[in-house]
């Protein structure tokens, strides 16, 4: 007998993955806003402002990162990959936030300046991890397709958090 | 005990353990992944592998002891598991903890996503920022870039 297979990612489909609810994450990856099928892909008010808030949040880490970066050229050569993944973390989490649109500005983008220098790396770490914290917090108030994208979020942002010490 | 969470309608005990069983998967072939992972490194460089491979047993004793409380089975480790892809160096182990701690965080993402009780939750966004630091190590081992994940777990577009 040929041995199990490991339960490796290519194993594990969006379908897999949505196998228990056809909207699921379907609604984050189309960026879908309509009301959905599935009763517990239902948002409720204070969900979609805990949502809004974390929009909020990403904004913010997003101008962090370009901050850090004018203050420190070299930093802004090092975290692009990050940067960009910040950016796809907050049209993700716009997508899933009801009543949200990628044209959404808010007064949380302002970051404030950072640290000129090498100073600005912790700086940006602390923002990095400041964000992290927020999501995994928000996550759990949160169910179904929200709940996976803000862990998911947060766990990557804790990825970065290491790679920036 | 009903979660205090509205609009998680179609979410119940039998969907979270369900998804807890298939994180107990997972662990159990993490578990045995490291075993392949560390003969393949060199002894002193064997200690990241060991630290994950305790890391993991014991989330899946923590896993298997959830289970049972809710008199739900828990899922027994296989005997053997087919590699991806065969594991001759340094670099290929670090590219099969790479995959194991990937496959582990979309167990835990599932486990978020039909989860119905905060703990639950609580359980998988920890384990799940944990696994993808795993990750980080690993691909910064095995020289892939980027090494950090935008969203750790969730499925391809």
């Amino acid at each position: 007998m040929s041995p199990t297979a490991l339960p490796v990612p290519q194993g594990f489909t969006r379908r897999t993955l949505l196998a228990a609810s056809a909207a699921g994450l379907a609604l984050l990856v189309a960026g879908c806003t309509e009301e959905p099928a599935d009763p517990r892909e239902q948002v409720t008010s204070e969900q979609a402002d805990e949502l809004a808030a974390q929009v909020a949040v990403q904004e913010a880490l997003v101008a962090a990162f370009a901050a850090a970066g004018a203050a420190d050229p070299a930093l802004a050569a090092a975290v692009t990959a990050q940067a960009e993944q910040a950016q796809a973390q907050l049209d993700r989490l716009r997508e899933a936030s009801p009543g949200s649109s990628s044209a959404t500005s808010s007064s949380a983008s302002s970051s404030p300046a950072a640290p000129a220098g090498p100073e600005a790396r912790a700086w940006l770490r602390s923002r990095v991890a400041e964000a992290a914290e927020s999501h995994a917090a928000a996550c759990l108030d949160q169910s179904g397709a929200r709940a996976a994208l803000l862990g998911s979020i947060a766990a990557g942002l804790r990825g970065q958090d290491g790679t920036l010490a | 005990m009903a979660d205090d969470t509205e609009g998680s309608g179609g979410l119940d005990a039998g969907t979270e353990t369900a998804a807890l069983r298939e994180a107990l998967v997972a662990e159990h072939a993490a578990v045995w992944g490291y075993g392949v992972v560390g003969a393949a490194l060199d002894e002193g460089a064997r200690d990241p592998a060991t630290e994950a491979e305790t890391a993991h047993r014991d989330i899946r004793d923590q896993l298997t002891a959830l289970l049972d409380d809710r008199d739900a089975e828990p899922v027994r480790a296989e005997g053997a598991y087919a590699l991806p892809f065969p594991v001759l160096s340094a670099v290929d182990a670090a590219r099969l903890a790479v995959v194991l701690e990937d496959g582990v965080a979309a167990a835990w993402v599932r486990v978020l996503d039909q989860a119905a009780e905060r703990p639950a939750r609580e359980l998988a966004v920890g384990q799940l920022s944990a696994v993808e630091r795993r990750a980080v190590a690993w691909r910064t081992t095995a020289g892939q870039t980027p090494v950090t994940s935008a969203f750790p777990g969730l499925p391809e577009d």
